[in-house]
């Protein structure tokens, strides 16, 4: 289900849905939720099923039945759109939660900071601690390591027999992990593999490090 | 006035032209005149809207005795095309006769070309004689006090009906006919067909099953006769004659005599970008064509297409490398010769542009077969026996397509509003809807007002409301705005404009394609090498660039298959490759090299062999099957045998197929005795193996794409408004596993499946595939290298997959590549 991995001595578990933990902090790094989505598209006529919505929350309780963090930090991007009927669904989630909840705003994230502090959730640019740095955005800072969200990774394998298939990822760079995006109802935006990364598949149930390869066929 | 009188306006305009008029016109006459519905069974280019237009004109006169004088304002009759670009032609030829007989009539065109402007006085004002489209015909039923409009409507008169009957568009005809009928009392219906396997259904079709409109009709054949001469271009030299591909260029220097012996000359190619190609080598290599030469297909701009078109008929041009864009309408006298480059994919097809050569009455149509690889010789002998035979293919109709009902139903809620029980009684008399159950209608009317089946408090689903008194409508303007935006069902890739950054249009293309372009790349298009800036909004800014490129833009071309009867003529062809050299066609001879290769380590089959052969390359293990049964049945069988076998071992596999077999690629070696001795090519369960195979690969999941976007679930957007509404933007791939995941039982999820099922995989026709290979020798040999036969397979890109592996065990042994 997990895959450890170790950041400049600390200690940091991916979970196959696509959350990562912190163990040293007990902190929970959730990125790209977009709640909010499915109903913004039903409220416009396209007739998204409902059930989607419900299934956001229940992949975060399970995320966080799982590891039990202090600290709850949204990636951005935890709301899609403007304020629509699952803000209220998300009150009820939060008042049941016993985490601190903070969200590093990303780009979809308008739905004013008031409303969050409202309930007790914490709204900052972004997070500092130690030397790392959380953002929506990538970002490369000298002295930091910058874990983010915002791109929705995936990666395309290929093997013998022209198989080929795509799936979720982390992606980690020297400098940076970008985390995939946790939300039901989103896509997303297949990375080219670099060297000196690495990249970790979501299978659905497992978490699986990626063999990376140059190409051995020239002009394919 | 009687009949009689009415006749004689007519034959004496035909004799003031030096006309005669054709039996099948005056049938069509009398038959419309009597008030009957009907399908006229003509090609095109012989006058056959002469034979509707006369008589819409000549009820009018009747009606209006005083028609010289007095001017009887409102639509009279409206002319379906399938493509805009007719409509000029159509209407200069109703124009000439409202005219000539000194009637006031009014004629106008309605398309997506039509201003803004002109729109809003036809609204007010409607033309006589309305000329527009299907997606046209649909946004008219989508604005307020319709039914008024089409009150006194005589007749709807659907041209180039094969060419919608086969597709969702015939769909809407369908749909938006049954609307008329109840709306216009007087309306006759009248569809124009080129000829295919089912005409007869192709009326039912139209009218309606068992309805008093279709006992009340005709079916009219113009029976006009051409000699139609095929000629294949024979390579000279076999042994280097590639054995795949699908370019051509190999033969473009044979291509040049015939260019030169004639006086316009049409190449035919099956793609835009075969067509973008041909264009640039041909200039390439004869410059001295500059000029005279020129090149016509969809994405082309307007202005040029018609440009081109007005230059061949005023003969200032020597040859035009097309698509099917020339296929319609539109006749081109002085085109004498057509070249078809690759098999055409449909016998239909090919007589259609054969018939573009040769129009004067008498002259025979001379169209030239270019083979692209080997084995289509095989294909153009085939051809040849095909056109002897009239072995056209069937166009087959859609069932209970919800996503264009769906479509419809909205566009009425979105103008006048519908009471369900009306238009439930309409629809259940359309061919596609015959069997639509009560709960399924239910079901549409429950996702239109609460977008699923169950209404939860939160939610907050907005699009079609339910009156107090039952009427359904829609009275939000974004939904309204928006959904007359998305009418329409042709779905493409969304697509980007092209143009100069300095401004000029040049075209447009698929996204797909643009957006693996970086900055600085050149590409060909419209036959201009162009260097990619940027892209803005929905649009490519580009400028004109003198660097080389290979980098032509592919339009995703339909994949037509052959019809049992064509793979049958395919499959005798290819038996002939057993008999003496006299007793064999001249593609087939020219083939004795290539048969040669075949036999160093397979065999060409026989009448009662059927072949296998499986042999290992660097791409992984192949097992090919040769049924020669045409694309369709390969893939529904490739699709069945995969699933078969996935059950006897975990194994992921690649599928590929053509006209003449399958493949199936695996990176592990299958044991084909195995599969032989479990009859994995049974009938047995057939039916229920093939549904569980689509599940494990994506067939179903492509299909559902058009799905989407028809039924409204995906909003492309607006075309060239520069409007972005990118928060309203999902692809259907996500859409689809939402649906898999929570609402399997949504219809419109469904029917991906049937879709897939009834309309692609033709499971008819496997069945007898399968007990004829049943009654056959299996031969199975192992080869050391890929053989010629099986070239054209393990070549193609386009491939399906199925899996029955651990997704975990699969990736262990695969890898990402590094960026370079």
């Amino acid at each position: 289900m997990t895959e450890a991995i170790q950041i400049h001595n600390q200690n940091f578990k991916m979970h196959a849905s696509g959350v990562l933990f912190w163990e040293e902090e007990s902190m929970l790094l959730i990125s790209d939720v977009h709640l909010g989505k499915v109903s913004h598209f039903r409220k416009f006529g396209a007739a998204v099923p409902q059930q989607a919505v419900q299934n956001n929350f229940t992949a975060m309780d399970t995320a966080i039945n799982y590891f039990h963090p202090k600290t709850v930090v949204f990636m951005g991007d935890l709301f899609h759109s403007s304020l629509n009927t699952e803000w209220e669904l998300f009150e009820i989630w939060v008042a049941e939660q016993s985490t601190n909840i903070i969200l590093v705003s990303g780009n979809h994230d308008i739905i004013s900071p008031l409303k969050y502090e409202a309930l007790g959730v914490k709204v900052i640019e972004e997070l500092i601690l130690n030397n790392f740095l959380l953002t929506h955005h990538p970002e490369e800072r000298d002295g930091f390591f910058n874990f983010c969200g915002h791109i929705h990774p995936a990666i395309k394998l290929t093997g013998f027999g022209r198989q080929t298939v795509r799936l979720p990822c982390f992606y980690k760079s020297p400098i940076q992990l970008i985390l995939p995006a946790f939300g039901t109802f989103t896509g997303t935006f297949t990375l080219q593999a670099k060297k000196d990364c690495e990249v970790f598949a979501l299978l659905g149930d497992a978490v699986l490090p990626v063999t990376l390869s140059e190409s051995k066929r020239k002009g394919r | 006035m009687n009949r009689n009188e009415l006749y004689n306006i007519a034959e004496t305009w035909f004799k003031e032209q030096k006309w005669k008029p054709f039996k099948f016109q005056k049938d069509t006459w009398t038959a419309f005149l009597q008030g009957k519905h009907g399908l006229l069974n003509a090609p095109t280019g012989s006058g056959k809207t002469y034979a509707l237009w006369f008589p819409v004109v000549l009820n009018y006169i009747k009606n209006n005795p005083d028609y010289k004088t007095k001017h009887k304002k409102g639509l009279k009759a409206i002319w379906i095309t399938p493509l805009r670009a007719l409509s000029n032609e159509i209407k200069q030829s109703a124009e000439r006769i409202t005219k000539d007989l000194g009637t006031q009539m009014t004629v106008g065109i309605r398309t997506g070309d039509t201003s803004t402007k002109e729109r809003f006085q036809q609204k007010r004002n409607m033309p006589d004689l309305l000329i527009t489209t299907p997606e046209s015909l649909q946004l008219l039923l989508s604005s307020k006090g319709y039914a008024k409009v089409f009150k006194d409507c005589s007749a709807i008169i659907v041209d180039e009906w094969h060419e919608l009957l086969g597709t969702k568009r015939g769909v809407q005809m369908e749909l938006g006919i049954s609307r008329l009928k109840s709306v216009s009392q007087e309306l006759r219906i009248w569809g124009i067909s080129a000829t295919i396997g089912n005409l007869e259904q192709g009326r039912e079709v139209l009218l309606g099953p068992e309805t008093t409109t279709l006992k009340n009709s005709v079916l009219i054949k113009a029976k006009l006769h051409k000699k139609i001469t095929v000629k294949s271009i024979i390579p000279k030299e076999m042994e280097t004659f590639p054995w795949r591909g699908h370019l051509g260029l190999k033969l473009l220097e044979d291509v040049v005599p015939i260019i030169n012996k004639s006086k316009t000359t049409l190449l035919f190619t099956n793609t835009r970008s075969q067509c973008e190609i041909w264009f640039q080598k041909i200039l390439e290599k004869h410059p001295e064509y500059a000029g005279e030469f020129a090149m016509h297909h969809g994405s082309v701009n307007k202005e040029t297409r018609v440009w081109v078109e007005q230059a061949i008929r005023n003969e200032s041009l020597k040859a035009v490398v097309c698509t099917s864009s020339l296929d319609l309408g539109v006749d081109f006298a002085p085109v004498e010769t057509v070249i078809q480059i690759g098999g055409p994919k449909g016998v239909a097809r090919f007589l259609q542009r054969a018939g573009r050569s040769g129009h004067s009455p008498g002259k025979e149509s001379v169209i030239h077969f270019l083979p692209t690889h080997a084995m289509e010789l095989i294909e153009a002998s085939a051809m040849k026996q095909a056109v002897k035979h009239e072995a056209v293919e069937d166009r087959i109709p859609y069932l209970n397509s919800f996503d264009v009902l769906l479509q419809y139903l909205t566009t009425l809620a979105v103008s006048d509003g519908f009471y369900p029980d009306e238009i439930y009684k309409e629809i259940k008399g359309t061919f596609c809807y015959q069997g639509i159950s009560e709960a399924q209608w239910q079901w549409l009317l429950n996702f239109l007002v609460m977008g699923s089946q169950s209404l939860q408090s939160y939610d907050e689903y907005k699009k079609v409301a339910v009156e107090e008194d039952g009427k359904f409508t829609v009275t939000n303007r974004g939904i309204a705005m928006r959904h007359r935006f998305q009418i329409g069902t042709i779905v493409g890739d969304a697509n980007i404009v092209v143009k100069y950054q300095k401004g000029g249009y040049i075209g447009s293309i698929e996204e797909f394609f643009i957006s693996k372009l970086k900055q600085g790349d050149v590409f060909t298009f419209a036959g201009r090498n162009l260097e990619f800036i940027r892209v803005k909004g929905m649009q490519a800014h580009v400028k004109n660039s003198t660097k080389r490129t290979n980098k032509v833009p592919s339009w995703m071309g339909g994949r037509l298959s052959f019809s049992a009867q064509m793979s049958e003529l395919l499959r005798q062809e290819l038996y002939t490759a057993a008999l003496d050299k006299k007793q064999q066609s001249i593609e087939i001879q020219s083939l004795a090299p290539m048969f040669k290769k075949q036999r160093e380590e397979s065999i060409v089959p026989k009448p009662n062999e059927f072949l296998i052969e499986t042999f290992k390359t660097r791409d992984g293990y192949h097992h090919i099957f040769y049924p020669f049964e045409g694309r369709g049945v390969h893939e529904a069988m490739s699709s069945m045998l995969a699933y078969r076998i996935s059950l006897l071992m975990p194994i992921t596999c690649s599928l590929a197929y053509n006209d003449y077999g399958f493949e199936l690629l695996s990176d592990k070696k299958i044991d084909i005795q195995e599969v032989l001795d479990n009859n994995l090519l049974s009938t047995e369960y057939m039916l229920s193996d093939l549904q569980k195979s689509l599940n494990s690969n994506e067939m179903a999941r492509r299909k559902f794409r058009d799905i989407a976007v028809i039924s409204g679930m995906v909003f492309t957007g607006y075309p060239n408004k520069g409007i972005k509404m990118k928060h309203l933007q999902s692809s259907s791939q996500l859409l689809f596993d939402v649906f898999k995941d929570f609402e399997d039982d949504n219809l419109l999820y469904q029917q991906a499946y049937t879709e897939t099922f009834e309309h692609q995989l033709e499971e008819g026709r496997l069945r007898l595939a399968l007990e004829r290979i049943a009654a056959q020798e299996i031969v199975w040999r192992t080869c050391t290298k890929p053989t010629p036969f099986s070239f054209p397979i393990i070549t193609d890109r386009l491939r399906e997959k199925l899996s029955s592996e651990k997704l975990a065990d699969r990736i262990k042994r695969m890898t990402a590549i590094l960026m370079k």
